[in-house]
């Protein structure tokens, strides 16, 4: 079976990987697949989707550890390495899907993503990190956001980060799928670049025309075995092509339509076009299953989408003579997802929940629901389909995969529709659910209903289609019909294609007019950064304060000043450590009672009669009950995974029961001089508030430019990609949440000169004034973008308002109109604008 | 491979019970059962049926914040919401029962605004359902001491007698909330809305993909828990003699905690009424319970705390994963239990 045709190595292999087998759950996903890839070569993967490539490559990068195998990387054994380690001895993944940060910067996901000694090589870290994007013809800005990037620029950002490492062995895959032509020309010319310099090179690919345009050497795998290793130059197309086809499938096919020739066609697709793909024609009658075929990724899904209703298309859509608005199909087409967890099922429901969902309004009399008339049907149903399950209450998520897709089938029978689109409908089904649902689904078609099934499996296509369209991009490259409809026409067509991607405009094209748009550019990075919402409550403040200044001039006296900044620092503390905890994608909802319990605390130990000990035994206290907090709550989410609001919610009960175990009623006068002291002023300006603000400043400057902002943004950005460039998410996370609990205990020392007694009841209402001046300030409560500063005037505005309304003499009714009126349209207008800036992506994608 | 067994017709249960609804019946039951051992007091006539009408203000107020919280959410207006539902079934009458019936009306009016409001910013301009009820929480308690100026009125007799009466020896109270228990049940498990209204909450994308309106259904709920909350209040006006103006301060945290208790995840899915009102019975019935072994006020909140840790480590740790776990530490060759 094993045609080895390439020459002996004559120096030490780059990587050696010999017999590994991998299986899931029991389904072999690779089975002993030994591969060889020597330095200066680019070695090229080939093989249909699911014949095992990025698994392999993903045991080679340490993501998916093999259960049989040796690996040798340069000479060396290596076994049980995680992605760290692979990225420690010099490979690099380039993934389908880039693991990008989008709430954070170009350059701040260079930062977080590559070792600090990388950056050494420039003359300065912004030098480097730009050389790195004109070495891939990426031409963003450093500080513009990875959101703001179209698919193809962030995948040029990964190679960016593949190649700053220098790898010994860079892995790509399918790098060209998203990319224009002018980037395809770059990465190319970057590949052989890299392997004249010595780096092996392995890509993944499902395109022989990139085969031989790029590798030295080509390994075929199919279905998880390899098949051959060869030279590029010593095998020809065809038998490339025959070593990835032939795939055994031991499904039976029900016969094929087989109606009269002259009969009108009862669905028509003419010219359609939408998002992912372009200009589809394809016409079937009465009986016969439409085919869409292709490698995984090309517009198939983006076509069933658009039939579903679920995008918008141009061209037309006839069904049975009558023209259908995306508005009708969306309630009339039965849509079968290809990803079944996630959007084909409701999967906490039950079998029979999910199958009736679509047919609702069948089942009701008068007002209510029938439950007989309900089970009647359902139960019919899935006994056609002979659907297996304990009982129709089962959950569907018990089901076997097979049985899972026939409740999926029994949903859009019941909902009697006219068109049933099926993605991908055999995947993860047995062998006997298979031949199942192809009846199901020439009986579906011959009753008149159009069928169209989409499957990245060509032989799964031969069997069961009468038409099938190959796309590829989201062009049609071929359409097949009668005895040209077999799985080398399809394959042949879906590998040999050279179109370019629908929708992808080049990226170098799309900024011709840099200069030009540079000065526009530099305001809307202002105004899409961090820092807008900041400006715009500066404004607001200074404008409120020139109001409330006419009416009053005691307004801007010290006394005023002072006391709004003592109040600004309390709740600034503790504001801080909320935006931590949001910054991660958390909320902390204890930091209130935290506070009360802290001054609690305090009040046993620095009375008026305390020894300077004492005084310092107390804060020593606090401090320390503020970390156990933070332990607590950072332990509860990330290891015993409650939900940061359950989580924070069960701490921030407990703590409000242990101030008044400890304070039953207000007592323990803080000692005056520590209170003094905690409460100096400079002129006007009260020395805690000064604290606050360079306490701001540090923080803020730590969230940009150190590590640990870098990572705790990544952790709250996005979890996934976050892991992948690296971050330890646990050990961030909880961090967070001391850090939050350590600064709510410096607003408890605020707080504490403030209230003068250990008063349980006190601090809690801190919980929702920190959220609201942390949300002031711009911080996503979606994690991983915000500020400080922002808090810091969220904070500011939100005091300044409450004092405004004593010096309007308006009544308390006034402070929380006000306060509801600005948290609203703080976040109705950062919603808004954060959506318009989605939609402007979107469109230029 | 196994099932090998002929299809034959599925059958389907008429009554299931959810694990959170067996916790907390079974909780429930042992805490009468501790009640009767250790603090007989707390399980005595009085105590019972003081205790029944403030529990059904909370079943109600949960059952609302339940369907928020099934669709991902959660409503931070309670406290408003119930506390300008107090103040204007008080302050409207002033004790004139002809005048009860407008002021119900004003109540559902504000409820419907309220809750209109939350439901566009969270449905529609996809706002964070944290922030937005927050806001219109400030809004709402804004509005009660724009009515009331602060200053309780006195209960209209009408609505005392109704709310606070009894009728064959059981609290009306807890007989309304029986009512609304079963109105939410039904509208939630036999209408066509309130079926779809749970699909969305299961899978917000698997609802979309089948075609639902799903962010219509998400915003709706809103609106149902702010006529749930009105409900509550207006039944809070009436237990209470002279009701504050911050009335529905206790009840926003002891309403989430009813939710999770009851089993309904804060991630949004499935809710379930019946569990979520047991839920509101056991709470009171706890802190009745800690009243009568006599211990500081302060405990009461522990245990609380306590239950609510537990009760939401019931649901979220996957104790068949841990158990395995366990399992296998001995024998790390033997295979994974099935």
């Amino acid at each position: 079976m094993n045609i080895q045709t390439a020459e002996a190595p004559t120096t030490v292999a780059t990587l050696v990987m010999s017999d590994i087998s991998k299986s899931f759950g029991g389904v072999a996903a690779l089975t002993d697949v030994s591969l060889e890839v020597l330095p200066g070569e680019v070695h090229a993967l080939l093989g249909e989707n699911g014949a095992g490539k990025s698994t392999l490559m993903n045991v080679a990068t340490g993501t998916i550890r093999p259960d049989a195998g040796t690996m040798v990387f340069r000479g060396e054994l290596i076994d049980n390495i995680d992605p760290r380690d692979a990225g420690r001895l010099g490979i690099a993944f380039v993934h389908q899907h880039p693991a990008v940060l989008p709430d954070m910067t170009v350059f701040e996901n260079l930062l977080v993503a590559l070792p600090a000694s990388v950056f050494a090589e420039g003359p300065s870290r912004e030098e480097f990190a730009r050389s790195l994007l004109d070495r891939v013809n990426l031409r963003v800005h450093l500080s513009d956001r990875v959101e703001t990037l179209t698919v193809a620029q962030k995948h040029l950002l990964e190679i960016a980060k593949a190649i700053a490492v220098k790898p010994a062995l860079l892995v790509l895959d399918e790098p060209t799928a998203p990319l224009g032509e002018e980037s395809v020309r770059m990465l190319f010319r970057l590949v052989r670049e890299f392997v004249a310099g010595g780096t092996s090179v392995v890509y993944i690919t499902h395109r022989l025309a990139e085969v031989r345009e790029l590798a030295d050497r080509v390994t075929v795998l199919r279905d998880g075995r390899l098949r051959a290793t060869a030279v590029v130059e010593e095998i020809s197309d065809r038998e490339l092509l025959s070593l990835i086809v032939g795939r055994q499938l031991d499904s039976t096919f029900p016969p094929k339509y087989d109606g009269p020739e002259g009969e009108e066609p009862n669905f028509v697709l003419d010219r359609l076009s939408g998002p992912g793909f372009k200009d589809v024609s394809v016409a079937a009658r009465r009986g016969e299953i439409i085919g869409v075929a292709g490698v995984v990724g090309n517009g198939q899904s983006d076509l069933l989408r658009s039939l579903a209703g679920l995008s918008q298309f141009d061209g037309a859509v006839t069904i049975n003579g009558t023209g259908v608005s995306s508005k009708r199909l969306l309630s009339e087409a039965a849509y079968l997802p290809a990803d079944r967890l996630s959007e084909g099922l409701m999967m906490r429901l039950t079998v029979r929940e999910n199958a009736a969902v679509s047919a609702l309004t069948r089942f009701r009399t008068r007002l209510l629901l029938s439950r007989k008339r309900e089970l009647g049907m359902v139960g019919d149903t899935l006994g056609s389909l002979s659907v297996k399950a304990a009982s129709l209450d089962a959950p569907v998520s018990s089901l076997s995969g097979g049985n899972q897709q026939k409740v999926m089938v029994a949903r859009a029978l019941l909902s009697e529709p006219e068109l049933v689109l099926a993605d991908e409908p055999t995947q993860g089904v047995d062998v006997g659910a298979r031949a199942e649902i192809y009846q199901i689904l020439r009986e579906v078609s011959a009753s008149g209903i159009p069928v169209i099934v989409a499957s990245s499996d060509a032989k799964e296509l031969e069997g069961l289609c009468d038409t099938v369209i190959v796309m590829s991009r989201g062009h049609v490259v071929d359409v097949l019909r009668g005895d040209e409809l077999t799985e080398e026409r399809m394959i042949h067509a879906a590998v040999s294609s050279t179109t370019q991607t629908v929708g992808v405009e080049d990226v170098a094209e799309a900024e011709l007019d840099e200069r030009a748009a540079a000065r526009r550019a530099k305001v809307r990075r202002f105004v899409q950064g961090d820092y807008a919402p900041s400006v715009l409550l500066v404004a607001v403040m200074v404008l409120l304060g020139a109001f409330i200044f006419a009416q009053n001039d005691r307004y801007l006296g010290a006394f005023n000043i002072s006391a709004m900044l003592l109040l600004v620092s309390a709740l600034g503390f503790i504001a801080m450590g909320q935006t931590i905890a949001l910054l991660t994608g958390g909320i902390d909802l204890s930091v209130g009672p935290l506070v009360g319990f802290l001054v609690v605390i305090g009040s046993f130990f620095i009375l008026n009669e305390s020894s300077g000990a004492s005084i310092l035994l107390g804060l020593a206290a606090m401090l320390g009950t503020s970390i156990v907090v933070g332990l607590v709550n950072g332990t509860l989410i990330r290891y015993v995974r409650f939900t940061a609001i359950a989580a924070t919610l069960t701490v921030y009960i407990a703590l409000q029961g242990m101030s008044f175990i400890l304070r039953p009623t207000a007592e323990g006068f803080i000692n005056s001089e520590v209170s003094r002291a905690i409460t100096t002023k400079l002129g006007p300006i009260p020395i805690a508030f000064v604290v606050l603000v360079l306490l701001v400043l540090g923080l803020e400057y730590a969230l940009r430019k150190t590590p640990w902002g870098w990572r705790l943004r990544a952790a709250g950005s996005d979890e996934e990609s976050a892991r992948r460039v690296g971050v330890e998410i646990n050990p961030t996370i909880v961090m967070a949440y001391v850090a939050t609990s350590v600064l709510t205990f410096l607003g408890a020392i605020m707080l504490m000169t403030q209230i003068g007694v250990g008063d349980p009841a006190q601090g809690v209402a801190y919980t929702l004034s920190s959220i609201t001046a942390v949300v002031l300030g711009g911080t996503s409560l979606l994690g991983g973008r915000g500020t400080f500063v922002g808090t810091l005037f969220g904070s500011m505005l939100l005091v300044q308002v409450l004092n405004a309304t004593v010096f309007l003499r308006l009544d308390q009714m006034w402070q929380y109109i006000l306060q509801g009126v600005l948290i609203l349209a703080a976040a109705i207008l950062y919603a808004v604008a954060r959506s318009s800036r989605r939609r402007r992506v979107a469109r230029k994608a | 491979m196994t099932d090998d067994s002929t299809p034959q017709r599925l059958t389907s249960a008429r009554l299931g019970v959810s694990k959170g609804l067996l916790t907390m019946a079974v909780s429930t039951v042992v805490l009468v059962i501790l009640g009767f051992a250790l603090a007989p007091s707390s399980v005595s006539q009085g105590a019972v049926l003081g205790m029944l009408p403030f529990a059904s203000v909370l079943a109600i107020v949960g059952l609302g914040q339940m369907l928020v919280v099934q669709q991902g959410g959660i409503d931070l207006s309670v406290p408003g919401a119930v506390s300008l539902a107090v103040v204007l079934s008080t302050h409207i009458p002033n004790q004139d029962d002809s005048m009860l019936v407008p002021a119900i009306l004003a109540v559902y009016a504000w409820a419907i605004g309220a809750g209109l409001l939350n439901g566009f910013m969270v449905g529609r301009l996809g706002l964070n359902p944290i922030i937005a009820t927050l806001g219109t929480n400030a809004l709402l308690f804004g509005a009660v001491l724009g009515i009331s100026g602060g200053i309780p009125r006195t209960t209209t007799r009408l609505l005392s007698s109704i709310a606070g009466g009894r009728t064959a020896g059981i609290p009306n109270a807890l007989l309304i909330a029986l009512v609304v228990l079963v109105l939410v049940t039904i509208l939630v498990k036999r209408t066509v809305a309130g079926r779809r209204f749970e699909a969305v909450g299961a899978s917000p994308a698997a609802a979309r993909a089948t075609g639902l309106r799903y962010r219509t259904h998400r915003g709706a709920a809103y609106v149902w828990a702010q006529l749930l909350f009105a409900t509550a209040g207006i039944m809070l006006a009436g237990i209470t003699n002279q009701p504050t103006a911050f009335q529905g301060n206790t009840y926003l945290l002891t309403s989430v905690a009813v939710v999770v208790l009851g089993g309904t995840s804060l991630l949004g899915g499935r809710g379930y009424p019946v569990a979520t009102f047991v839920a509101a019975l056991f709470l009171s019935q706890l802190d009745q319970f800690v009243l009568a072994l006599g211990v500081p006020f302060a405990v009461r909140t522990l245990v609380q705390a306590a239950a609510l840790a537990i009760g939401v480590a019931i649901y979220t740790v996957d104790w068949a994963a841990l158990r395995r776990r366990l399992a296998a530490r001995p024998d790390a060759s033997a295979p994974a239990a099935p």
